[in-house]
């Protein structure tokens, strides 16, 4: 049966937003870590982290009083359309306008989720239960994911949920690299290089993966290289892009988003992996969001605008 | 009257088990159950929408976990009654758009007719399938102290809450799986394949295996959930308005990724004043241009077809039982309630001087609103009810108090209280007919309060016809 436009549009956008509050949890657990493993005097503030969520990073952000600032910016601030909370609720007014063409547990996972972010995310802003909950988010979409994979049929409606996951973390990636090329620039080379890039690869839940991988040191380029290039992981920009490639061409009259995808791809080709100082990367990042951003006005234009 | 006791004061055999239950969970158990429920809604996501409720405004449906008990060989009389009513109401619809023969016989004043809102004349001359203009509808009855079920209305254009009626029983399974394995409770699951046969059978040109689209007014409305509900589980396309779009060729198509996919039947849940802004309201924004014409032209199926709703308004309902005789030759097997029209200088009479004594009701406003009990309404009220009436006799019915039944419910922490129910079934009508067993039984939560609305606070119940003679003894 054929896809309605409509609900097309809510299907991707649905799978955008759970992928953003997944990827977001993800990199709050991941800097939550990193944050005790650092001494106070290297002066790592969890300011610059409010960029993943595309918004100027927060300037007065020093000691508790920042760290609790930007995480209730991210976490529980239902102003914030960015935030954890924020983003479920999209989630979920997208899921509960396509039930007819989504499995019923999916509904029900979701607002399991929206129960959980309306009851416990205000005290995960908090040290004691921020652990949980957010490992709680990730789980949840997972399972998400885990009831689609077993219960969906490979409809168009389960190709634009695909698309949409997909290109979320494509962007997230960037993002997160974006975030690291950012401090870069606040405070070039301090001698906690490897911890910093450490905490990246946190963020993006590819540490023991790229160690299996590399099994080198974790120094810049390789770690660029990984989650830029490596066709094997996951959330990788490139496995990404291959999924996403994937995806569009299970749907009907792909050829336009097929050209965009290859924009996209000569963004990422560009990408120079040695590049180690902060404007070099920050510039291939900004780049790759632009040409993630065409695509995503791509797939707008050709599948749900009349 | 408290609805499982017989008129002898006795316990009903039909509630005999379920009487046992309560009496062995006692309050914490059964709080309990009720606590197990209300997480099982969230989880399931049953909510229903309230207007104007600002930041949430989709909220969890009202429920309470004891059930309402209706015996088996009681119901199949309803079940009857509610059968015949509708073939009676729907050839009354289908004469009025065609012949008139019930006004040229006499038995229908023609000035009510020409008079009311509901009448479409943009519908004239047309014969739906079966000559059937209300295929999906919904009667309201309350049971009165002398134990018999009245209608208090029909719904004949968008009735609402049957995926109630099936949500409420799956709740109620999970929560006392017990009692279903021991006794004989009528399933109500297979509303929906009915419906889909329902609505498959008028397609156009007997086209098989149709394309049936439910159309909602969109996501904010208060029953989307039940569009969203029936759309799935009759496998149908759940469209707006704006993802519909009609042809030159009168051909009625959806906007999909694919391109233009043809529909044939609708399953409309808006008003029939916003469905083409070509014919009716210009400023409706959730309507499709082009679909009456389509409809008129047999390009494309509407249930319930416009115009439906002439029979429902609630100065038509007090000739329901002399439409019932006039069409099937037979007497009404469920009553009405007494009820005066203000149309008719004696009556309005009658009503003005009794206005404490009585349920003063618009004749065109759905979902409780606008209705007055006159032994609750203070003094301003019933003179402002009084000066309506007089400025618009025609919309205006009135109706005795009637002392509905009662149910036990729960009403707080450490308290079951008796309360007031009705019902709603839900009456599916084309080559045959079929009803839900039981319905929605709503209840009004506050002490003595009649209004039952989910609109207006009132909860709900699962409603269970048991067969006494098929239960394990």
């Amino acid at each position: 049966m054929a896809l309605l436009s409509r609900v097309a549009d809510r299907v991707y956008w649905g799978a955008r937003y759970i992928e953003r509050a997944e990827d977001t949890a993800r990199v709050l657990r991941a800097f939550g870590d990193l944050y005790v493993d650092f001494p106070v005097a290297a002066g790592l503030t969890w300011g610059p982290l409010v960029a993943i969520t595309g918004e100027p990073p927060l300037t007065d952000d020093a000691g508790d009083r920042g760290e609790q600032a930007v995480l209730h910016r991210l976490i529980a601030d239902r102003s914030h359309p960015g935030s954890i909370v924020s983003t479920i609720e999209f989630a979920r007014e997208n899921l509960r306008t396509t039930r007819e063409v989504m499995p019923r547990e999916a509904w029900q996972a979701i607002n399991q989720l929206a129960q959980l972010s309306r009851d416990e995310a205000t005290r995960a802003v908090g040290r004691r239960t921020r652990d949980w909950f957010l490992s709680r988010v990730i789980e949840i979409s997972r399972r998400l994911d885990g009831v689609l994979e077993s219960t969906m049929t490979r409809d168009a409606a389960w190709h634009m949920w695909r698309l949409g996951r997909l290109v979320e973390r494509a962007d997230m990636t960037t993002r997160v690299l974006g975030v690291r090329a950012a401090a870069l620039l606040r405070s070039p080379l301090d001698g906690l290089d490897e911890v910093q890039w450490m905490g990246v690869l946190r963020s993006v839940s590819a540490l023991q993966m790229y160690q299996r991988a590399v099994r080198g040191p974790i120094e810049s380029s390789d770690v660029l290289r990984f989650l830029l290039f490596h066709e094997g992981f996951p959330r990788s920009v490139r496995s990404c892009l291959v999924g996403i490639q994937a995806e569009v061409l299970a749907l009907p009259d792909p050829a336009g988003v097929i050209a965009q995808v290859g924009e996209v791809v000569a963004a990422l080709d560009a990408c120079d992996p040695d590049a180690h100082d902060g404007w070099a990367i920050d510039a291939d990042m900004d780049r790759l969001q632009v040409a993630i951003a065409d695509l995503d006005r791509a797939i707008i234009a050709r599948f749900f605008t009349w | 009257m408290d609805e499982r006791h017989g008129s002898d004061g006795r316990l009903r055999p039909s509630s005999v088990m379920l009487d046992q239950l309560l009496h062995d969970l006692g309050i914490r158990g059964l709080i309990e159950r009720q606590r197990a429920a209300e997480a099982e809604i969230q989880t399931m996501g049953i909510t229903f929408t309230v207007y104007s409720d600002g930041d949430n405004i989709d909220r969890a449906w009202p429920f309470d976990v004891i059930p309402r008990i209706i015996d088996g060989d009681e119901w199949n009389r309803v079940e009857a009654g509610l059968v015949q009513r509708l073939r009676a109401l729907n050839a009354f619809i289908d004469d009025l758009y065609n012949d008139q023969l019930i006004i040229t016989d006499g038995v229908f004043p023609a000035e009510l007719l020409a008079d009311s809102v509901n009448y479409r004349p943009e519908c004239r001359g047309v014969h739906p399938a079966h000559g059937v203009w209300a295929h999906i509808s919904g009667s309201d009855l309350v049971r009165h102290d002398d134990g018999e079920f009245y209608v208090l209305e029909d719904n004949l254009r968008v009735p609402s809450g049957v995926s109630y009626v099936l949500e409420n029983r799956a709740v109620t399974k999970r929560v006392f799986p017990d009692l279903f394995e021991r006794q004989s409770i009528r399933p109500v699951d297979n509303y929906t394949d009915e419906l889909n046969r329902l609505l498959t059978s008028i397609a156009p040109h007997g086209r098989r295996d149709p394309q049936v689209a439910v159309l909602t007014p969109g996501v904010f409305n208060s029953a989307y959930f039940e569009h969203s509900f029936l759309a799935q589980r009759m496998g149908a396309e759940l469209v707006e308005g704006d993802d519909l779009v009609v042809g030159p060729d009168d051909v009625v198509s959806m906007r999909t990724i694919e391109g233009l996919t043809p529909v044939d039947v609708i399953y409309r849940r808006i008003d029939d004043l916003f469905l083409d802004p070509e014919v009716f309201r210009s400023d409706s924004l959730i309507g499709v241009p082009g679909l009456m014409r389509a409809w008129r032209n047999g390009a494309v199926s509407i249930a319930n077809a416009p115009g439906a709703g002439v029979a429902d308004d609630k100065v038509v309902y007090a000739w329901v039982p002399d439409i019932i005789r006039y069409y099937m030759g037979e007497e009404p097997i469920i009553p009405n309630v007494p009820t005066w029209r203000c149309m008719y200088a004696d009556e309005r009479r009658h009503v003005l001087d009794n206005l404490r004594e009585l349920v003063v009701k618009p004749a065109n406003e759905s979902g409780g609103y606008g209705i007055v009990i006159g032994d609750r309404a203070d003094d301003a009220t019933l003179r402002q009810c009084a000066a309506a009436i007089e400025a618009d006799p025609r919309n205006w019915v009135a109706q005795p108090i009637l002392a509905l039944s009662t149910v036990p419910t729960i009403v707080s922490d450490d308290e079951v209280a008796p309360r007031h129910v009705d019902l709603r079934p839900f009456i599916l009508t084309g080559q045959r007919s079929f009803v839900t067993p039981g319905g929605l039984t709503r209840v009004a939560l506050p002490e003595g309060s009649l209004v039952v609305n989910s609109s207006q606070g009132g909860g709900s119940k699962d409603t269970w016809v048991v067969d006494v003679d098929r239960m394990d003894t």
